[in-house]
């Protein structure tokens, strides 16, 4: 009996739901090796963690405001991997989304019933602007998506900082980055959480169904996950990966608009606080379930939660970011690994 | 005259950073390995250089220190990526969110502190008192020659002239040929991926001891996403490369004359065109010349890690 370990071509569910847990609990444990190295009182900062997020009912409001956007961001990219492209860009979607439903609100009149589904769909057809020139790009001269849509990403910020210190400056004199309260609101079903979240997870469901249960679904499949067996099915790549882009940046949009319109109240500079970025992580932490982008968006919603619950006793914002980085870096390897199993054979 | 001059220098200035950055980027693509981390790089050597320079004002220590952080988390980098093997953008992405987190966390204690010490412009004597473009030429300091000049030579040279520069050119075009033929595959990966993440972080040091120089966060501002992009517009070539960074640092700098001499456009539009600029670059010579694209192809390895035992 000989044992060696052999590398196979797919990873097993069990191990890549086993690699995620590790990789969070690694980048967890690094977290507070470094902030009890800081001299942080780790359980005064776990207690307060505890009860900013689930201890309390404004906390698990908040938990609820942050998981929008990230559940809308997380399927973006989700998507966007499905069809085998890297749609990096939904921060910059995000702020076009944002953009566009903030000009309907200020500058279209007219009855709320007619309005609030007209920041709808320009929030979708704002983010599917911003994927325009990346989709074609790619569809058409082979450009690689992710660094377009990445790109895109700071002209995006820098258009809401634009708009929102210039032109679209809140007259009142308020503030000196942001808009005025917009009129329309997204309805509110608990506290303060809108009908966003409700949507984005009926979202997140259905196409999670359409991939998974239609014939479209599966020829966008087999197009990711390999382009030239597609090519030799008959199935039309370059049409399925224009429409699933276009698809990825409109809900990315969406995202924007729900942030804006719902919960900001109103359009500000930094209003995408990489929300894009983190729904990256989203989507990797799904592994391409819809179940996967709720617990991953819930996940880095309670990560983010914290962070901002961590302010007041003197940790940095910033940490999210690194801690995100950290669990990413860790999911990567995680994954690789379990693509190896542990055999036992006779000699022969 | 002088606003001609004075764009050419920054633009040199500017474009130094993008340059190191790429010039880092080549040597890790030319091996088969795409590093997405660079931002995440650039943003660690820029919070190491100023820090170095608060505590100890040397700027060549803080840019061999960057250097060296830029080494270490480059191996941190290669053994996820060549030796683990795992999925290269991903690795990439964290590493841009780990090194732009953790530098801002960092970096709260140096915001908007100007750097106690930086690298000079040095004249070189005769040359800088050449007319119109002498002083924006040769009037640079030690670093920009070193960027613009040495390091994309000995970086061609090393490439295209040296036996075992056609060695790392075929681990990143066939790995498995260059392995039958006793190239260490895994060796030559490791070693060019760290080396060039720690050009990488140099470009950070630059960025905050030769060019802006100070510390703030989103000081990085996506020029390491640029740099990535400017080695496929450069085709993975050296010299092309540092050309191409020194054109953005053009149109960086046309930004910034915008600025001073007050054009009718607002300051965060003129900021874009750096990142809509990089995005016509990408896409027009593509459309344009079908040829270019033969000819500027990435390494035919290129993201695929290389596992000598699955076939």
């Amino acid at each position: 009996m000989a044992i060696r370990i052999q590398r196979v071509p797919s990873e097993n569910l069990g191990g890549g739901v086993a690699a995620r847990l590790i990789a969070i609990l690694l980048a967890l444990l690094v977290a507070a090796v470094i902030f009890s190295l800081n001299g942080a009182d780790l359980g005064a900062l776990g207690a307060h963690v505890l009860k900013s997020t689930f201890g309390s009912r404004f906390g698990l409001m908040d938990i609820g405001l942050i998981m929008t956007p990230l559940i809308l961001t997380g399927l973006a990219v989700m998507i966007a991997m499905k069809v085998g492209a890297w749609n990096i860009g939904a921060e910059g979607q995000f702020c076009a989304g944002a953009f566009a439903a903030t000009a309907v609100a200020l500058f279209v009149p007219g009855p709320t019933v007619v309005i609030v589904p007209l920041m709808f769909v320009a929030g979708a057809l704002g983010g599917m602007v911003w994927i325009l020139i990346p989709t074609l790009a790619r569809a058409y001269a082979d450009v690689s998506e992710l660094i377009t849509t990445l790109l895109l990403n700071f002209v995006g910020v820098l258009l809401i900082y634009y708009v929102a210190t210039g032109p679209w400056l809140d007259p009142s004199g308020m503030s000196f980055a942001a808009t005025k309260r917009l009129p329309y609101d997204i309805p509110s079903f608990w506290g303060d959480v809108h009908w966003g979240l409700p949507i984005a997870v009926l979202l997140t469901v259905l196409v999670a169904a359409v991939l998974n249960y239609t014939r479209w679904g599966y020829e966008v499949r087999i197009a990711g996950s390999n382009p030239s067996a597609a090519r030799y099915a008959a199935i039309p790549f370059r049409r399925h990966l224009i429409v699933v882009m276009l698809l990825s940046g409109a809900i990315a949009g969406l995202a924007g608009m729900f942030e804006a319109v719902g919960t900001a109240h109103r359009l500000q500079g930094g209003i995408s606080n990489n929300f894009g970025y983190i729904g990256i992580m989203v989507a990797v932490l799904a592994r391409g379930s819809a179940i996967g982008v709720l617990a991953g968006a819930l996940l880095m919603a309670v990560i983010l939660k914290s962070g901002i619950a961590l302010q007041t006793q003197g940790v940095n914002i910033s940490t999210v970011l690194a801690l995100t980085g950290l669990i990413l870096f860790f999911t990567a390897i995680g994954d690789e690994l379990s693509h190896y199993r542990i055999v036992r054979s006779k000699p022969a | 005259m002088d606003l001609i001059a004075g764009l050419i220098q920054t633009s040199i200035l500017a474009g130094g950073v993008l340059a190191l950055a790429a010039l880092g980027e080549v040597l890790a693509e030319r091996v088969g390995i795409v590093n997405l981390g660079v931002e995440g790089l650039i943003a660690l050597g820029a919070i190491t250089g100023i820090a170095t320079v608060v505590a100890i004002p040397s700027p060549t220590l803080g840019f061999v220190l960057a250097l060296l952080v830029g080494l270490l988390v480059g191996m941190v980098f290669a053994t996820a990526t060549v030796i683990v093997r795992a999925n290269q953008i991903l690795c990439g992405l964290a590493l841009t969110l780990m090194g732009t987190g953790v530098a801002a966390m960092i970096g709260k204690a140096y915001s908007g502190i100007p750097a106690p010490a930086t690298f000079p412009p040095v004249a070189i004597p005769f040359l800088s008192d050449l007319p119109l473009v002498g002083r924006a030429l040769f009037t640079q300091n030690v670093l920009v020659y070193l960027i613009y000049l040495v390091l994309p030579f000995a970086i061609h040279h090393l490439l295209f002239r040296t036996r075992h520069g056609l060695d790392l050119r075929a681990v990143g075009e066939n790995p498995a040929a260059a392995d039958a033929a006793g190239i260490p595959v895994r060796r030559i990966r490791f070693w060019y991926v760290s080396a060039g993440a720690a050009l990488a972080a140099g470009a950070g040091a630059y960025l905050t001891l030769a060019f802006v120089p100070s510390w703030s966060e989103g000081v990085v501002a996506g020029r390491g996403w640029i740099a990535v992009a400017l080695v496929i517009f450069a085709g993975y070539r050296p010299w092309t490369a540092v050309g191409a960074a020194l054109l953005f640092g053009l149109i960086t700098s046309l930004g910034f004359v915008g600025q001073a001499r007050n054009w009718p456009i607002a300051a965060p539009v003129l900021s874009m065109l750096p990142y809509l600029g990089t995005i016509a670059l990408m896409i027009v010579p593509v459309l344009a010349w079908q040829k270019v694209r033969r000819l500027m192809a990435a390494p035919a390895a290129l993201g695929q890690p290389y596992f000598r035992d699955v076939r």
